[in-house]
């Protein structure tokens, strides 16, 4: 389960850490119970709002990706295939064919924790190469909100269904230090990953999540 | 050692001997020395070097300094010196000797080659930093030493640029630097610097040059690293207008495929085979986020960097610093023009305060357009000399402002605003300011405001406390009063700026009694036993309070006949008093207190040929004026009643002084077109007496509608109408008098009013005599339908018109009583006639009579497009049309010459008073209508009847008016029986009852028309309808028409 392509920091997220910085949207319903410390945080619609969550990510990711490149200017929107082609960029991986609700569940949270960090790094740099620039800021700022209170959701679906409270999750190569030229370009990477792989999610999840 | 095949059998020793002579001799045998050169590096020693000779023998003779090269350093000396050289072989034996004369001129001074210490690249400011010695200690101080730099670049080491740099030498071995900015970023491509030097030494006589070139110092580009690679410049950031070199560094196995800016596509200029560039000329500011280049390489891959292409910081605007509580100064400023540099290039300020030295950095927002930084406030420091440092990485800049912080005081908004008082006049105010300003003065404006009275701003100045409530009273305020009141204050001694208004406070003082008597009038009732009490309420600013009732007393002399309390909210009240006269004195009375009493005499004066006179309207009132009376002394009082509806009407008056002798009266209640009567009283001594009455409108309207009118009488060529009073209240203004108007016209829904017609036939009547009541139309056509419309005006305007259809009444028959047949003794069997002429043939202009002699006639046909008013008395300032000054209409005239044979009239003429006949063919002609109309007199109507003179003419030419109003006198009748054309009947004989009977408006019996005599314009009447013989005809049978068409065929 654990993945740690070259050139990726491996770091150890502990669903603890999670809780913390999403207060509020999982909210505590019953007493803590063993081995899994934060599982009493689930509320009964977790499922529920986790796939609106996915599916608000879905729906507005395309447009988030095309107001990022007309932010950066030409030819990000002209050249966007070469200029943003994701495979220089580390990515967790998240293939269609998993057999297991619980491995889905796990490299769900793999892929939110990383585009968490991600977008936090994508908010950072927009936010001084283009502080003008409102719309997107303030699209990048409600799409990492949505991912952190979709992680919080996801801790507590590993934890409550799977006992599971420790993923080892890769974050992915820091863009601070780099060029503006190669904090855009590597903005420009996550993100078109991101377009295609919340699809991906949006189709895998949500049969998952729907009741039976 | 020595391998030189020309020495290496010998041993060459030259031997120079130095000796004190002035000049030298050179000697030019083999194996001598020859060609000796001195040159100089330092001021100390000269280096002087020479040639020997092949053939030189070889040994020693003599020798001052020994040396095995062909190169000596020698002392300099003060003056010229020789120099002997001599050969010696390696044994000894002297081969060849030669002696020069050195001169200081024959020496060169040349310094030694420089040395470069370092070539320091900075890779982000592409700039290249040079260090060298100047090797001055060896040169006396002061010298100018001028080091000349050369710059190459690329592998072929083109020379990118040479300058010269100049420097003093100071005795002492200096380094020196020299940077240069390269406007290719040196990753690009490597780049190479060396140097040489001159020294000016000034009193050196002989020649001075360059030293030689240091050897190449070199900083190497990207594209020599084996994994060098990247767009270069990185982040930069450049100012707008400038010309900037981006290039391109990629791996060996690759190709450029091409370099964009922005989203162009630009030349590539080719650096080496692992680089290339591109130009950009006169940059354009970058976008926010800077201007993408891309350098696109073989297998679509891509690299690039953002160029950031922006402004230097402009200088601030209007820098002003102030403070609101002594603890911080707030420094204001406007930026200028953006910068276009945004982030980590962003402009930065900072504050620097030169008196204290110090230094603040200001953090700004950047979407803001004024900028604000703060200071905090120094003890025992009073002026501030700040200076705004502004800096951004394209340049720098500042602004300063010197300023005395007491007077540059901005309190904030006062708070906690409160309101005391249990007064009819006072209060006090209480408020709370954020800060300290124990340093100053304070300044407080109290703006004060109330429903009924003006805003008003008061001033207080009060010593400045530390973070203090503040209080202010407030005197002669108005009582019962509602006040809003609101605070805001400033610097008293040095003003600089109002503070923000505190939030409004409300406070409502108390009752006071009412400041006076109410406004009184009295009038007498009808029977003259009461007398009706009025006063008018007080304004609220004269109430005090609210008022609850008034007190109404009435004294003979000082003692009391009645006294009533009239409860509000009445305003009036009726005592009875007999026949007696007593003086009413009235008091408001509210919570507080009564008013002064006000007093009036109930005494009435007899007022003899009182009139009644018109007031003028001015739209927004009444304007009356009277003259002075004389022993009105105590003022004039003009008195109106409003009416509303069925209730009676409410007094109104209004007091004048005596000395007033016009007035424009207004109120609200007064409405246009109502007609407002005015009684004006003089107030003397002994009481009030009436003056005179006066009538009139604030703004006169056209009246409400047209007076009523009926046709009392038709007859064949002329209308009587009548018309009934329109009543006063329909008239909205002072009638002025009505327009009849009337031309040809069949009843039908849809015509226009006849003033819209534009029908050309259109003629109107102006009367203006208010007094008539009747119209008679003159000069119509027979069986001919007329359309009336009568309208009334005033100065506001005409009233709707009311409309009639009149039928004129036919007869035809009368020509022949009137026009009987002349015979001709030329012309008697040439009568030729149209039958049925009535009936409609308008084309027929007149009688024609063939064979005949002719005589020319002028027939006038009035064809005036515009309708007529026939009015001498007075137009109507409504009126539509106006008719000249002169009467006549000879413009519009269509003059028609037809033939007429005169008939000739074999009786005499029935008025033998008319003793002077015209007529060419001594034939008098008698008006027709003076037989049935009496004619106006000349001298009353002076102006012809632009109608009825038209078309044919009789040759006795007498002034007929066509309007004939019915009420003149029989006796002008008469005198008009007297002139013009006189029938050839005896007219007395006619039976005029039946065709003089009224005729029905619309009637169906529209044949019946008969009687009146026909126009002269047309001509329809000479021949008769055969319908019509029936109608009655006149009893005189001794000529009729008959007998004029005798002897026509058929007939």
């Amino acid at each position: 389960m654990k993945f740690v392509p070259a050139g990726v920091f491996p770091f150890v997220a502990l669903l603890l850490l999670h809780r913390r910085l999403v207060a509020g949207r999982a909210l505590l319903v019953n007493s803590p119970s063993t081995g899994c410390p934060i599982n009493s945080l689930c509320r009964s619609n977790v499922h529920e709002q986790t796939r609106k969550q996915v599916a608000l990510l879905n729906a507005t990711a395309q447009d988030l990706f095309s107001l990022y490149l007309k932010c950066q200017g030409e030819p990000f929107s002209s050249e966007t295939d070469k200029l943003c082609n994701p495979n220089g960029v580390y990515f967790p991986t998240f293939r269609v064919n998993r057999t297991s609700e619980k491995e889905v569940m796990v490299a769900m949270y793999k892929l939110f924790a990383f585009l968490n960090a991600s977008l936090g790094n994508i908010t950072r740099d927009q936010e001084e190469l283009n502080p003008t620039a409102k719309e997107l800021l303030d699209r990048l700022h409600n799409t990492t909100k949505t991912t952190r209170g979709l992680i919080s959701n996801l801790t507590c679906l590993l934890c409550k269904n799977y006992n599971i409270f420790q993923v080892d999750v890769s974050y992915g190569e820091s863009s601070k230090g780099k060029s503006a030229f190669k904090k855009k370009q590597q903005g420009c990477q996550v993100l078109r990953k991101y377009v295609q792989v919340i699809s991906q999610a949006a189709r895998i999840l949500l049969p998952h999540l729907s009741p039976a | 050692m020595w391998k030189n095949s020309s020495l290496c059998c010998v041993l060459a020793l030259a031997i120079l001997c130095l000796t004190s002579l002035i000049c030298s001799q050179e000697i030019g045998s083999p194996g001598e020395p020859q060609n000796l050169k001195c040159i100089m590096h330092n001021l100390h020693k000269m280096i002087c070097t020479w040639d020997v000779s092949s053939k030189g023998r070889y040994g020693q003779t003599d020798f001052c300094y020994t040396t095995r090269e062909k190169r000596v350093e020698i002392p300099v000396s003060e003056s010229s010196i020789t120099v002997s050289i001599t050969t010696n072989s390696i044994y000894g034996a002297a081969f060849g000797t030669k002696k020069f004369a050195i001169h200081k001129k024959d020496i060169s001074f040349v310094p030694l080659t420089p040395h470069i210490l370092s070539l320091t690249p900075d890779f982000s400011t592409s700039t290249l930093n040079l260090k060298w010695s100047d090797n001055g200690s060896v040169f006396p101080y002061g010298l100018d030493a001028f080091w000349q730099i050369e710059i190459l670049r690329k592998e072929t080491m083109e020379k990118v640029t040479q300058v010269t740099y100049h420097s003093k030498l100071t005795h002492e071995n200096t380094i020196l630097s020299w940077n240069w900015t390269s406007d290719m970023p040196l990753e690009c491509t490597s780049h190479y610097a060396k140097i040489r030097c001159y020294i000016n030494v000034t009193d050196f006589v002989g020649h001075k040059d360059w030293s030689d070139w240091s050897p190449v110092e070199k900083v190497l580009g990207k594209d020599t690293e084996p994994n060098g690679s990247g767009v270069f410049p990185q982040d930069t950031v450049v100012a707008v207008g400038s010309d900037v070199t981006i290039c391109c560094v990629h791996a060996e196995d690759q190709q450029i495929k091409r370099m964009t800016y922005g989203p162009e596509i630009y030349p590539l200029i080719h650096l080496s085979s692992r680089s290339s560039a591109i130009r950009v000329i006169n940059a354009s500011a970058s976008d926010t986020s800077g201007t993408n280049v891309v350098c696109t390489l073989s297998q679509d891959e891509m690299d690039g960097t953002v160029l950031f292409v922006g402004y230097a910081p402009d200088t601030p605007q209007n820098l002003s610093c102030e403070t609101s509580n002594f603890l911080i100064i707030k420094c204001t400023w406007k930026p200028g023009r953006p910068s276009g540099l945004y982030g980590k290039r962003r402009t930065k300020y900072s504050l620097l305060e030169r008196i204290s030295g110090k230094n603040v950095s200001c953090e700004v927002n950047e979407m803001n357009r004024e900028r604000v930084c703060g200071f905090p406030v120094l003890a025992d420091q009073k002026t501030y000399s700040f200076t705004l440092g502004v800096s951004n990485p394209i340049g720098q800049t500042e602004s300063s402002l010197l300023v005395d912080l007491t007077q540059r005081v901005h309190p904030k908004t006062p708070e906690k605003l409160t309101v005391s008082g249990n007064s009819s006049t006072n209060v006090h105010l209480h408020w709370y300011i954020n800060g300290s300003f124990t340093e100053i003065r304070l300044l407080c404006q109290i703006e004060i405001s109330s429903g009924h009275s003006e805003q008003k701003l008061h001033n207080v100045s009060m010593p400045g406390g530390k973070f203090s409530t503040y209080t202010a009273q407030l005197n002669a305020l108005h009582p019962y009063t509602k006040y809003q009141f609101r605070v805001r204050c400033s610097a008293a001694d040095h003003f600089w700026r109002w503070s923000d208004w505190s939030r409004v406070e409300e406070h409502t003082t108390l009752e006071a009694p009412p400041a006076r008597g109410p406004d009184v009038w009295r009038e007498r009732s009808p029977s003259g036993r009461s007398l009706k009490i009025f006063w008018k309420p007080l304004t609220l600013s004269e109430a005090n309070g609210k008022i609850v009732s008034h007190e109404v007393s009435c004294y003979l002399l000082d003692t009391l006949l009645e006294y009533k309390e009239v409860t509000e909210p009445s305003n009036s009240t009726e005592i009875k008093l007999g026949k007696n006269d007593c003086v009413i004195s009235i008091v408001a009375k509210n919570h507080a207190g009564s008013s002064p009493p006000s007093k009036i005499t109930s005494v009435e004066l007899p007022s003899d040929n009182v009139k009644t006179e018109r007031a003028v309207a001015l739209g927004n009132g009444i304007y009356i004026s009277w003259s002075s009376y004389p022993n009105v002394t105590c003022g004039y009082i003009v008195k109106w009643c409003h009416s509303s509806g069925s209730e009676p009407c409410s007094v109104d008056w209004q007091k004048f002084p005596s000395n007033t002798t016009d007035a424009v009266m207004k109120s609200a209640l007064f409405r246009p077109g109502v007609r407002y009567n005015f009684s004006l009283y003089g107030c003397k001594s002994s009481g009030y007496q009436l003056l005179k009455n006066i009538t009139g409108y604030m703004k006169e309207l056209p009246p409400k509608r047209a007076p009523n009118f009926t046709v009392e009488e038709t007859s064949s060529d002329s209308i009587l109408v009548k018309w009934e009073d329109i009543p006063v209240e329909d008239c909205q203004g002072f009638l002025e008098g009505y327009r009849l108007s009337f031309a040809k016209g069949e009843k039908d829904a849809l015509k226009p009013r006849l003033s819209e017609s534009g029908n050309p036939e259109l003629k109107v009547k102006n009367i203006t005599d208010l007094t008539k009541k009747s119209l008679r139309i003159l000069d119509l056509q027979g069986k001919t339908s007329y359309q009336l419309d009568l309208q009334a005006y005033t100065a506001g305007g005409v009233s709707p018109p009311n409309s009639l259809y009149v039928v004129t009444k036919e007869d035809c028959k009368i020509k022949d009583t009137f026009y009987p047949e002349i015979p001709n003794p030329e012309n008697s069997k040439a009568l030729q006639f149209q039958k049925n002429i009535c009936e409609g043939n308008k084309t027929l202009k007149t009688l024609e009579m063939n064979p005949c002699t002719p005589n020319s006639v002028e027939v006038v046909e009035t064809q005036s497009a515009a309708p007529k008013i026939e009015d001498t008395e007075m137009m109507s300032p409504a009126a539509d049309t106006t008719v000249p000054e002169d009467g006549s209409d000879s413009e519009n005239e269509n003059h028609v010459v037809v033939s007429y044979c005169p008939p000739i009239i074999e009786e005499e003429i029935s008025n033998p008073s008319m003793d002077e006949p015209v007529g060419s063919s001594q034939v008098v002609y008698i008006d027709i209508q003076s037989m049935y109309q009496p004619q106006i007199k000349a001298e009353e109507e002076p102006e012809i009847d632009l109608v009825t003179t038209a078309g044919y003419k009789p040759q006795m030419q007498l002034p007929i008016s066509a309007l004939k109003i019915e009420s003149r006198s029989a006796t002008e009748e008469e005198s008009d029986k007297t002139a013009g054309y006189r029938p050839q009947a005896n007219t007395n004989a006619w039976n005029m009852d039946t065709p003089d009977s009224p005729g029905s408006v619309e009637s169906s019996n529209e044949n019946a028309s008969f009687g009146s005599p026909c126009s002269i314009n047309s001509r329809q009447f000479l021949i008769p309808p055969k319908d019509d013989e029936d109608s009655p005809k006149p009893t005189n049978t001794g000529w009729s028409f008959t007998h004029f068409f005798q002897n026509k065929p058929n007939d």
